[in-house]
């Protein structure tokens, strides 16, 4: 890991209490490092943990354990109004567009807000957010207006122009096209491409949709109840995946083929339950080339034939 | 996609619901009604409330005394006209006081949490422990009796709701992403509470004010029924039926108006608190 990461996350765990005695680990020892200007995308299944990861880079959350270093400064263990002036460098874009926007404030205080919290003066406030809406495309009398007058995509576009408001270093969409059309999602997705070339923003990507990571992402970490499984460098994951995972993830995205009738699932099962995690790796329920080794033996993180890294003892195209 | 004024078609939509809703509009005329004769009963008065007459000590409803006469001779429908002052006087002195601390310690509670909870809401559920009115008479008995007393006595028996209603609902809310939304970009806790949180409290407190009031002119007639409330010569109705009612038998007049007075001034605001439920209550908006 560089020194020259905007964000560093190492060893980074967050447990939930559930009930007594019990907890439910969201996020398992994970390490990651994004360097100025890079996209990292963290892609998996519902429940994978992506966005309590997202949530602690942003530091929304606190960890149970591990740290987080943004610009070389460990945030892990800050309290709220520690973190309030750093706010301005890191900024989040949510999931939902519709909650994710007080329906009470109109487009221009909302996108505002921001600027208040960092000083800037009244009479630069209102230039500052039409500069903004026209950044991200929309008109400029959307100021007065309020969130219900928009569309899915346009409140996204609100969103963004929030984020950007302060020209963030950092910036965490949590799958924020997913909720989106698909022709919205791919104008946002350009606007998220223009804006990281022209601001020179890192992003931390997360998505369940590969098509929509590998657009936009260098690199991409693949989660699978709260462990990254797989990470390595877009290209290289998509030609030649490590991990049974990655490989079944691939693999379920559909073909336009119309000869290609095969029906069955990659992956069979059901998600385990992150409260009581499988022994081994955990994989090994849902794994076709699990042993029974991956029963017993949790892998590590190791590097992999493509360049990457692999949680796996018997990777993609290795030999028995 | 038309343009709407998100404000103004709130307000109109609330209009159009609470028009629809009987129980509103019957218990908004009511607390007009009483309202009304709280401001101008020194107007409306056909004599003086304080006008001893010893010739007419419990007289029947006359032409001149349509509600009759109390122990004193005094005019009874003056004094219930008059009465309507005190009882709104403390209802509205006692939701200030305790919607202002209710209100700020529940936000408090709930946006903090930790030892600022553990705090707030032990104290709240030690006050809780208390029957409100026991504690009200209470704090009365060592105040001494007067306005000011059922003023400070219902407070403190009031606001423990207020919070906890407030905490409940700050809770809920605190999660609403627009919340995480506003500390991701730096704001402050007082910025986030004020403005995205309070605003969206207000309609349930609202309703809770609204049933409360019921409860507190209750209860402050209580108290000046008992004795320790608001002193003579200003009339009370809870002081009035006190004194109708060693007569009840034989000069039930005294007793019956006050109580009407009473009676309706609270089913007008308990109505009014229901219809406001039925129309800002999302959860039974839509039957």
């Amino acid at each position: 890991m560089t020194a020259a990461a905007i964000l560093e996350l190492e060893g980074l765990t967050k447990d939930f209490p559930v009930g007594r005695n019990r907890r439910l680990r969201a996020v398992d020892d994970v390490s990651l490092a994004i360097a100025p200007g890079e996209t990292l995308g963290i892609v998996g299944e519902s429940g994978c943990g992506k966005t309590t990861l997202g949530r602690l880079a942003v530091r929304l959350i606190a960890p149970s354990a591990g740290t987080i270093r943004f610009e070389g400064r460990d945030i892990s263990t800050l309290d709220e109004a520690a973190m309030r002036p750093l706010r301005q460098a890191m900024q989040i874009i949510f999931q939902d567009p519709y909650s994710s926007l007080n329906p009470r404030l109109n487009v221009e205080r909302i996108i505002a807000e921001p600027l208040e919290n960092f000083g800037m003066k009244r009479r630069e406030i209102g230039p500052r957010v039409a500069e903004l809406l026209t950044t991200v495309g929309l008109p400029a009398d959307a100021a007065g207006r309020y969130p219900h007058a928009f569309s899915g995509g346009q409140r996204q576009r609100i969103s963004i122009a929030r984020a950007l408001a302060l020209n963030p270093k950092l910036l965490v969409c949590d799958e924020a096209v997913s909720a989106l059309d698909v022709s919205v999602q791919a104008q946002i997705l350009n606007l998220l491409a223009d804006l990281r070339a022209e601001l020179g923003l890192s992003l931390l990507f997360i998505s369940h949709n590969l098509a929509v990571v590998r657009y936009l992402c260098h690199r991409i970490a693949v989660m699978y109840l709260g462990r990254i499984v797989e990470l390595a460098d877009t290209a290289a994951l998509f030609a030649a995946p490590q991990h049974h995972y990655t490989a079944a993830l691939l693999k379920a995205v559909p073909e336009p083929d119309p000869r290609d009738r095969s029906t069955s699932p990659p992956v069979e099962g059901d998600l385990p339950s992150p409260i009581d995690p499988p022994p081994g790796c955990v994989f090994h329920t849902r794994c076709p080339r699990a042993e029974a080794r991956c029963r017993t033996e949790p892998p590590v993180l190791a590097p992999a034939r493509n360049g990457g890294l692999v949680r796996c003892h018997f990777p993609v195209g290795a030999l028995p | 996609m038309v343009e709407i004024d998100a404000g103004r078609q709130r307000r109109s939509d609330f209009l159009l619901r609470f028009r629809k809703s009987r129980n509103a509009v019957i218990g908004a005329t009511l607390v007009a009604l009483v309202v009304f004769v709280a401001i101008f009963a020194p107007l409306l008065v056909p004599h003086d409330y304080e006008h001893v007459d010893m010739f007419k000590v419990w007289a029947p409803p006359s032409a001149e005394h349509p509600f009759g006469n109390d122990a004193l001779g005094r005019d009874i429908l003056s004094r219930v006209l008059v009465g309507a002052q005190v009882s709104l006087l403390v209802a509205v002195a006692v939701l200030t006081i305790t919607l202002t601390i209710g209100v700020t310690l529940g936000m408090c509670a709930a946006y903090f949490g930790g030892w600022t909870d553990t705090i707030i809401m032990r104290t709240v559920d030690i006050i809780f422990a208390f029957p409100e009115l026991i504690l009200a008479i209470l704090v009365a008995a060592m105040m001494g009796p007067g306005l000011l007393t059922v003023i400070v006595s219902l407070s403190i028996v009031w606001w423990p709701g207020i919070a906890r209603l407030t905490r409940a609902l700050v809770l809920q809310l605190k999660n609403e992403l627009y919340v995480s939304a506003a500390i991701a970009c730096g704001s402050p806790p007082a910025k986030i509470l004020i403005r995205h949180i309070l605003p969206n409290i207000v309609a349930p407190l609202m309703v809770r004010a609204s049933i409360g009031v019921g409860f507190i002119i209750m209860a402050e007639a209580t108290l000046s029924f008992l004795g320790i409330g608001v002193q003579e010569p200003r009339p009370t109705w809870g002081g009035m039926i006190r004194d109708g009612l060693q007569t009840l038998r034989t000069d039930p007049y005294l007793v019956f108006y006050a109580s009407l007075a009473l009676a309706i001034t609270i089913i007008g605001f308990n109505l009014l608190g229901d219809g406001l439920r039925d129309i800002l209550d999302p959860r039974v908006r839509d039957r």
